[in-house]
């Protein structure tokens, strides 16, 4: 088995709001994310998802927990030492449109890592950059044209053309395709899915949209207020969700075939605020399964059904109470 | 219609602008006039705007003297030529200065933040509570009345404001995506500031140049009027108004009426060229306005 490109182990983020108010953005969250493996981010916005996607490239400096890259502790790092090593790690940006300076030429900004990474003389640069934007499916002629000339899903192209220049072995893909129009998101997909198996650089997929995070990854995290509630195989995930956000979450996902019976469960209740933070589990305000223990006692990460792959965090797994009903009948 | 076809495209684009803007047309049209005079003004002066004509002083406008003669029988009109070149010799070096010194600092507390900022904004915010006319007036009267110092305090004096404009969209672009994305390409701090964040940043001070360079001219004749800056017989447009002044009383007002309509135009066209460039360039401030 391989070794980790990423682990994580108890990243809590906090923000200060001024000296008595905090923002409890992510709260002891672990993961791993092994070569060539994808790990999917799921969660509603504010779950702390671009926080995490931002603290393990150390674009944030986390308030605890450790950060290891390719075995190395990079959570207290400062900016100077994590520079030569941004080279390895790589990010592309929900929003193509703002990600890129304006004022730079398309071919300047790919070739920009390779510049501030690589020894290539300026020839051999402009080789790999053309190289860079055919992989990606740009035409070459676009290379000389500034960002406002190209269309978001070619404008998310020059990200990702960006971001796999130096060959890193990490790429953080926050909502890559979140803001592009359905028929562009397509491409971008099957993009990231051959990069995917080419390049064996561990990803990290963020999104709140199941079906792109089902299509390529192998692994999913579900955050729920900056904790972890769930933690398995992808297929596992969608087929056997175990705790009660995450076949609510499930539900509400639009299968491909037009004729299955959707029995779709709509939360109630209100999301607490991550400054105030309720004691015990954060989703019991809204389980519709959640006993009064659920308000007092926070439920730790565990297995599900002694299996190491699949973890979950609910207490009422081993009291087999955990499935919600499937209140609406919500057909077509 | 077959002329506005084929006029080039530059053509078109100046109709456009000047539809669009007439203040800008009119500023541009009047500081081109100006920047002409000064250019030219060795070979379009009748006399030499220095040479005094003892047998000829305090001449009425007319004649070979087309706007009259000073207290030292100087060509009043070859004098207001001369001094276009003193008003633009003053204002671009000052404003130039002010860039110089304000830019950088805009940058640099903008991306920075803390305390180092705030001290420096504090400090800004000191130097605007002086009048800046009685700034200027006791450091030229401290560091004598040179072109140099003259330039120098005025373009020190202007620098808050152009840091203020470069600080204020350094601090809307610090948190961008494009500089969060340049920092994670590994870019070092002088790159993002200077390849990534101040390109982006400099259309608002772009914007004031016309406009600190309209206070340059108006604060040097203030300061020559009141004797402390440029002094006479130099050409200067201040200088010369005060001289007139004197003359004021006993009728011989062509002495100070011709280079005070003269700093009055240059003032006007600077102020609605710049107008004209902060609509250009600030969009905001447009939709503001209309």
């Amino acid at each position: 088995m391989t070794a980790p490109v990423l682990e994580v182990e108890g990243l809590v983020k906090h923000f200060d709001v001024s000296r008595q108010v905090k923002v409890h953005a992510v709260n002891g969250v672990s993961f791993s994310i092994r070569e060539g493996e994808t790990l999917g981010v799921v969660g509603e916005s504010g779950s702390g998802k671009s926080t995490i996607g931002r603290s393990v490239i150390r674009l944030l400096a986390p308030t605890g927990g450790t950060i290891r890259f390719r075995g190395r502790d990079i959570t207290n790092l400062p900016e100077s030492a994590c520079r030569p090593l941004r080279a390895e790690m790589q990010m592309v940006f929900q929003d193509p449109w703002s990600a890129l300076n304006p004022r730079i030429r398309i071919g300047d900004l790919i070739a920009e890592p390779l510049k501030l990474h690589t020894k290539l003389s300026a020839a051999e640069r402009r080789d790999r950059v053309e190289a860079l934007a055919i992989r990606v499916r740009l035409t070459p002629e676009l290379l000389t044209r500034y960002p406002a000339e190209l269309s978001g899903g070619q404008l998310q192209r020059v990200c990702i053309a960006r971001a796999i220049a130096t060959s890193p072995k990490l790429i953080v893909l926050d909502e890559p395709t979140s803001s592009l129009d359905l028929s562009v998101r397509a491409g971008i997909l099957d993009l990231l899915a051959e990069l995917k198996a080419e390049t064996g650089a561990a990803m990290m997929f963020i999104s709140h949209d199941l079906g792109t995070v089902k299509l390529i990854s192998d692994r999913i995290l579900v955050l729920y207020l900056g904790s972890v509630v769930e933690y398995a195989p992808t297929a596992q995930v969608f087929a056997d969700a175990a705790h009660p956000y995450s076949q609510a979450l499930m539900s509400a996902h639009l299968p491909a075939d037009p004729d299955a019976v959707l029995k779709r469960h709509v939360l109630q209740g209100e999301i607490p605020s991550p400054i105030n933070l309720p004691p015990g589990c954060h989703f019991a305000s809204r389980c519709p399964v959640a006993v009064p223990r659920c308000r007092t006692e926070t439920p730790p990460l565990d297995p599900v059904a002694g299996d190491a792959a699949h973890q979950a965090a609910c207490l009422r797994i081993t009291e087999g109470a955990n499935r919600i009903p499937a209140l609406e009948d919500a057909h077509g | 219609m077959s002329a506005t076809i084929a006029s080039p495209r530059w053509v078109r684009r100046i109709g456009g602008i000047s539809r669009r803007s007439p203040t800008l047309a009119a500023g541009v049209f009047i500081i081109l006039g100006f920047a002409a005079m000064a250019l030219l003004a060795p070979w379009i002066t009748p006399f030499d705007p220095e040479l005094a004509q003892s047998r000829n002083v305090l001449a009425a406008p007319g004649g070979a003297h087309l706007m009259g003669t000073d207290g030292n029988g100087m060509d009043v009109f070859s004098r207001v030529i001369a001094g276009a070149r003193w008003a633009f010799g003053i204002a671009i070096p000052a404003v130039l200065v002010g860039l110089l010194a304000g830019v950088p600092l805009g940058l640099y507390t903008g991306y920075r933040g803390g305390w180092f900022d705030e001290i420096a904004m504090r400090f800004f915010d000191a130097l605007r509570v002086f009048p800046s006319i009685i700034l200027a007036l006791a450091v030229v009267a401290a560091a004598g009345p040179s072109l140099l110092n003259v330039v120098l305090v005025i373009g020190f004096l202007d620098s808050p404001v152009f840091a203020r404009v470069v600080r204020a969209e350094v601090l809307a672009l610090r948190h961008s995506t494009f500089v969060e994305s340049a920092v994670s390409a590994g870019n070092p701090t002088w790159r993002i500031l200077f390849v990534h964040i101040l390109p982006n940043a400099l259309q608002g001070a772009m914007a004031q140049t016309a406009v600190r360079a309209a206070w340059a001219v108006r604060i040097s004749a203030t300061l020559a009027f009141l004797g402390v800056g440029i002094q006479p017989p130099t050409p200067e447009w201040g200088a010369m108004i005060r001289q007139g002044a004197e003359y004021l009383v006993t009728g011989q007002w062509w002495v100070g009426v011709f280079p005070g309509i003269a700093l009055i135009l240059m003032v006007l066209g600077l102020n609605m060229l710049g107008d004209g460039l902060q609509d250009l360039l600030d969009p905001r401030r447009k939709a503001a306005t209309r």
